[in-house]
């Protein structure tokens, strides 16, 4: 439960995945008015140093965002492993041919013709004595 | 008595086989045309949900007001006609303005005129109900 007290500094995600989804939500929060207090002192007139903190703010936000998304999908996984339907997005992507495409055992399959074929005629091997 | 039941058997079984035939009763038509009739239309009962989970708001408060401005001309509004100016997302519409502005600085607005500049952003002027005072807010948000 540790509060994020100095906030104008890089937030580590090691200490964000200790948190849990509230505390996530509520750092983010944080982070968000961290951001926006920024931008309204940019106007304001200010530092050099100050402008480079606002960079810093925006990424501890897509840090904190990270860790949210990253252990949401990850306990979703978990939770439909063994469910016969998944939602769309936790399925394999990869392209939609690929996923159209015959799966190994149906590319294996065989006629009983070609299998009889096969066992009697085996493709043989020969070799020369030297 | 054993001839009375088999006559009711036979009847039974002479009806089974024939079915019944009502006489054939043709609806009325008071119209000329054929419109299609209302079927039932079953709720859907998804197996899966498609989106995994859903977004977390989009157009938050943060995401409406970008800054506030503090040209000649916005100070003058504020010391003037007690409103706000602020730069805020193109996407935002004054609703969603209105809803920001109370989240963040806690200040109703009267209303709100926007305009896109030239350069593509979009500027809100904000006018605040008369119990704010647009000086204060200004000071208290930070950007005087």
């Amino acid at each position: 439960m540790a509060s994020v007290y100095c906030e104008s500094a890089v937030i580590k995600a090691q200490e964000l995945r200790n948190k849990n989804k509230a505390e996530l939500v509520k750092t983010l929060d944080e982070a968000k008015q961290e951001l926006a207090s920024l931008r309204v002192q940019k106007v304001a007139g200010a530092s050099s140093a100050k402008l480079q903190e606002i960079g810093e703010a925006r990424r501890n936000i897509a840090r904190i965002l990270t860790v949210i998304n990253q252990t949401q999908r990850e306990q979703l996984r978990l939770f439909y492993q063994k469910k016969k339907y998944t939602p769309l997005d936790l399925r394999v992507k990869k392209t939609r041919a690929m996923r159209r495409a015959l799966t190994p055992f149906e590319r294996s399959l065989k006629t009983l013709k070609q299998h009889k074929k096969e066992q009697a005629f085996p493709q043989r091997k020969y070799a020369v004595k030297a | 008595m054993f001839s009375l039941a088999a006559n009711k058997a036979q009847a039974a079984k002479k009806a089974a086989l024939k079915g019944v035939h009502s006489k054939t009763v043709r609806k009325v038509r008071t119209n000329t045309s054929f419109r299609t009739p209302k079927t039932l239309k079953l709720a859907r009962v998804p197996k899966y949900t498609r989106k995994s989970v859903p977004h977390l708001p989009r157009m938050d408060q943060y995401r409406v007001v970008r800054q506030p401005l503090n040209t000649e001309s916005s100070m003058k509004k504020i010391e003037d006609h007690n409103t706000l100016t602020f730069l805020v997302d193109v996407k935002a519409n004054k609703n969603q303005i209105k809803q920001a502005v109370k989240k963040l600085y806690d200040v109703d607005a009267v209303k709100i005129n926007t305009l896109i500049r030239p350069n593509g952003t979009k500027k809100a002027y904000v006018r605040l109900t008369a119990d704010a005072d647009a000086l204060d807010i200004a000071n208290r948000i930070g950007f005087i």
